[in-house]
């Protein structure tokens, strides 16, 4: 898998990707509640201002779209059960509206704002160090796992025969751990390499 | 199992907030203390295993895939202190890298995925565990607390989307419940799995003391059980209990009562059978899990030889 | 600059790693540290800088610019001694370059300009906000060169540098480290390296030392390379065995 899979466009250079992230984040937080506590005229307002924001910030309009459609499942099967009720039909558009709004913010903040620049903005709010350090080594070492993963499972598919999938899987994840922990007593002796305190 | 926006109203997703952050402050207060330095790495390289073992799917009946969830997993393989962070971290990314998960639902996310289902589940894997400390039991323990752990969040799950008004309890509770019975399959037997391949390849693993060893029963145990008091606990009885059947009997009690699982009055706010699905769900659950926890003692015995 | 006195060291687990291990590398020398698999070469670097013993002995057996490594100087050893990992993935552990490159001089309370600088020394100036993940293998190796020359070593200790690279990373790397002034001691199966960057090699199998001398000589001798599981390199097949590899001069 390709190692920006998640964060492909997030690094562009558009006027949307230079907006500083802290302010991002909030704007992007304050249209998901303004979205959540009203109703759907403004919901035209707020899809014009993301659809505006999507433009300017010139991500593929495709990859947007592809994003959306990831997420559409899991939001009309979670709505789906709101339509056994009175007015059910009413409550089922509105779920699907509300959340296909919130969702798309939130697709357009992580895809004009690098991580890492989140990142600093957690830092800033002071949030505790360990946290900070493991979301820090989680963004990094996230796809170096995925990797490592694909080629296990690769080279065990290679050999087995019968479609025993699911030890496969438990092996490739059992071992998975193993090399993560191995990895981590690696990270920590670099981390003190460079006197890490 | 992560909650979109709007799912949730303002109460509902403030209440799941609060409660979330009471159990990060008492997990970080926990591995402050305990926490070697030289596994804090460690943290951030599970959280990173985590979301890798998300990633990788596996096949399920009829052309669908599910994933590993990986709360228990983590809970058993580092402490429960540890995972509440670990999980959490893994939440956060989701929803702030990909949108997988609301950003006002992330304290409800956080609290069922990280708190119930990784606190239910470890504290069952340590009840079932207790009894013995071969790789049999930890095995069987693991599998049976990742079910149990999957389908305490969904039914918290349901209780929140009740509260928010967006799913009728009679609604939510057999769904979510149901669906994650059937999830929770899946996570108890991959988490099974997991566990006895670590169990031959490294079984020092296993043996790391959690996060302190002692953990905060009494802390834990006080959020999860506020978090069912104010989620489950309004719509938990679906027919009178003691009380409130004396109550009745006596005249007291002026709104209309449900009967148990038989001709349920349907007041005309609901669709006809879906309380009874209420009850019929509760004596399901109940059977199911101990029917899950025969088949995991099943896997820990095809999984470890007895020799061992 | 570095001496090591009679280090010896086993695992947590029991097993021996390093039996009675002496040598010295002067200031500025090059030296090269050769071996089969397992010899014990990691476990050695690991000892240069205070990694290892995971507890500092009460008698020290490495001595920096004559200096025991012992708790309190812990912090200087480890700003001397730079060390570059063998898996660049573990060595880069924050999300971006410039970050990364600074870790070490934010930990040592360095000037924060040094990790601008230590890009542009290994050329790769206008890379500072690129996400480590997406960069190319000669480039990860590279970064980390520069984070470690960053806090300014006078020594510094390099774990199969050339591993995973394609020969033109090869020769930029080999190159870049022709011109860094350090004392520096390189540990590689990539014998062609060793021979081009190293006048004196030590040879270690199974945690002692075999062989101390002259690269050239060392190399030569094809039984000794062959008894421990090494090959004499190419580049002085053809060579007369007392004669400097001619470009090299």
């Amino acid at each position: 898998m390709r190692a920006d899979f998640l964060d492909r466009h997030s690094r562009g250079t558009s006027p949307i990707h230079q907006l500083p992230a802290g302010g991002k984040l909030a704007g992007a937080v304050l249209i998901v509640v303004t979205v959540v506590l009203t109703q759907w005229p403004v919901w035209l307002g707020v899809a014009g201002l993301l659809i505006g924001v999507a433009a300017l910030s010139r991500v593929p309009v495709g990859f947007l779209v592809k994003r959306l459609l990831w997420f559409e499942p899991v939001v009309l099967g979670m709505a789906i059960l709101s339509l056994w009720q009175p007015g059910g039909v009413e409550k089922f558009t509105t779920l699907v509206c509300r959340s296909t709004l919130c969702v798309f913010t939130m697709i357009l903040l992580a895809n004009t704002t690098p991580f890492s620049r989140l990142l600093h903005v957690v830092q800033q709010l002071r949030v505790p160090a360990i946290f900070v350090t493991t979301l820090a080594l989680l963004y990094r070492y996230l796809f170096v796992l995925v990797d490592e993963a694909e080629r296990m499972q690769r080279a065990r598919q290679a050999r087995t025969y019968r479609r025993t999938r699911w030890t496969v899987l438990a092996t490739v994840i059992g071992q998975l751990f193993v090399r993560s922990t191995e990895r981590a007593e690696r990270i920590y002796a670099a981390m003190c390499a460079r006197g890490w305190k | 199992m992560h909650i979109p926006d709007g799912f949730l109203d303002g109460k509902t997703a403030a209440a799941s907030a609060v409660l979330a952050a009471g159990g990060l402050a008492v997990a970080l207060r926990q591995v402050h203390r305990h926490l070697p330095r030289e596994r804090v790495p460690l943290l951030g390289l599970s959280a990173a295993f985590v979301f890798a073992a998300q990633m990788l799917n596996f096949p399920v009946a009829g052309g669908t895939s599910g994933h590993l969830i990986g709360s228990v997993l983590t809970a058993v393989l580092l402490g429960p202190s540890a995972a509440v962070i670990v999980i959490t971290s893994v939440l956060v990314v989701q929803c702030f890298l990909f949108a997988d998960g609301g950003v006002l639902a992330l304290g409800a996310n956080i609290f069922l995925m990280a708190i119930v289902s990784n606190l239910s589940g470890y504290a069952v894997y340590r009840l079932v565990h207790g009894w013995s400390h071969s790789v049999r039991s930890t095995v069987l323990a693991a599998a049976f607390a990742g079910w149990c752990g999957t389908v305490l969040a969904a039914i918290c799950c349901a209780g929140q989307l009740a509260l928010s008004g967006t799913v009728p309890w009679t609604t939510a509770f057999p769904a979510m419940t149901g669906v994650h019975m059937l999830i929770g399959l899946g996570e108890g037997l991959i988490t099974g799995l997991v566990i006895a391949v670590i169990a031959r390849a490294r079984p020092d693993l296993l043996d790391q003391p959690a996060a302190g060893n002692l953990t905060p029963v009494l802390g834990y145990g006080l959020l999860l059980a506020l978090g069912l008091a104010i989620f489950v606990a309004p719509f938990a009885s679906p027919w009178p209990d003691g009380l409130e059947k004396v109550a009745a009997t006596l005249g007291f009690e002026h709104r209309a009562v449900a009967e148990p699982v038989l001709p349920a009055p349907l007041p005309d706010y609901e669709m006809p059978g879906i309380q009874s699905a209420v009850a019929a769900t509760a004596v399901a659950g109940a059977v199911g899990t101990f029917i899950v926890f025969g088949l995991a003692a099943i896997l820990a015995r095809v999984l470890v030889p007895k020799s061992r | 600059m570095i001496e090591v006195r009679n280090l010896s060291y086993r695992y947590p687990d029991g097993k021996e790693a390093l039996r009675d291990i002496s040598f010295k590398v002067a200031d500025g020398e090059c030296i090269g540290l050769i071996g089969p698999n397992g010899a014990g070469k990691s476990t050695l670097l690991l000892h240069l800088n205070g990694i290892l013993p995971e507890r500092l002995a009460s008698d020290p057996a490495v001595f920096v610019g004559g200096q025991p490594i012992t708790e309190a100087n812990l912090p200087e050893i480890r700003r001397q001694v730079g060390l570059l990992f063998q898996d660049a993935d573990d060595q880069l552990f924050c999300p971006t370059v410039l970050e990364d490159v600074a870790f070490g001089p934010s930990q040592f309370g360095l000037d924060g300009d040094r990790a601008r600088q230590a890009l542009a020394a290994v050329g790769l100036a206008g890379f500072e906000e690129r996400v480590t993940p997406h960069l190319s293998r000669g480039e990860k190796r590279r970064v980390c060169l520069a984070g470690v020359l960053a806090c300014d070593p006078k020594v510094l200790v390099l774990d199969e540098p050339t591993t995973d690279l394609d020969p033109r990373g090869k020769r930029e790397l080999k190159d870049l480290l022709k011109r860094i002034p350090a004392t520096k001691i390189i540990a590689s199966h990539d014998l062609e390296l060793v021979v081009e960057l190293c006048g004196r090699s030590i040879l270690i199998d199974r945690g002692t030392v075999v062989a101390d001398g002259e690269t050239i000589e060392l190399l030569n001798n094809e039984l000794l390379m062959l008894e421990h599981g090494l090959e004499r390199p190419h580049i002085l097949m053809h060579q007369h065995p007392h004669r400097r590899v001619p470009f090299l001069a």
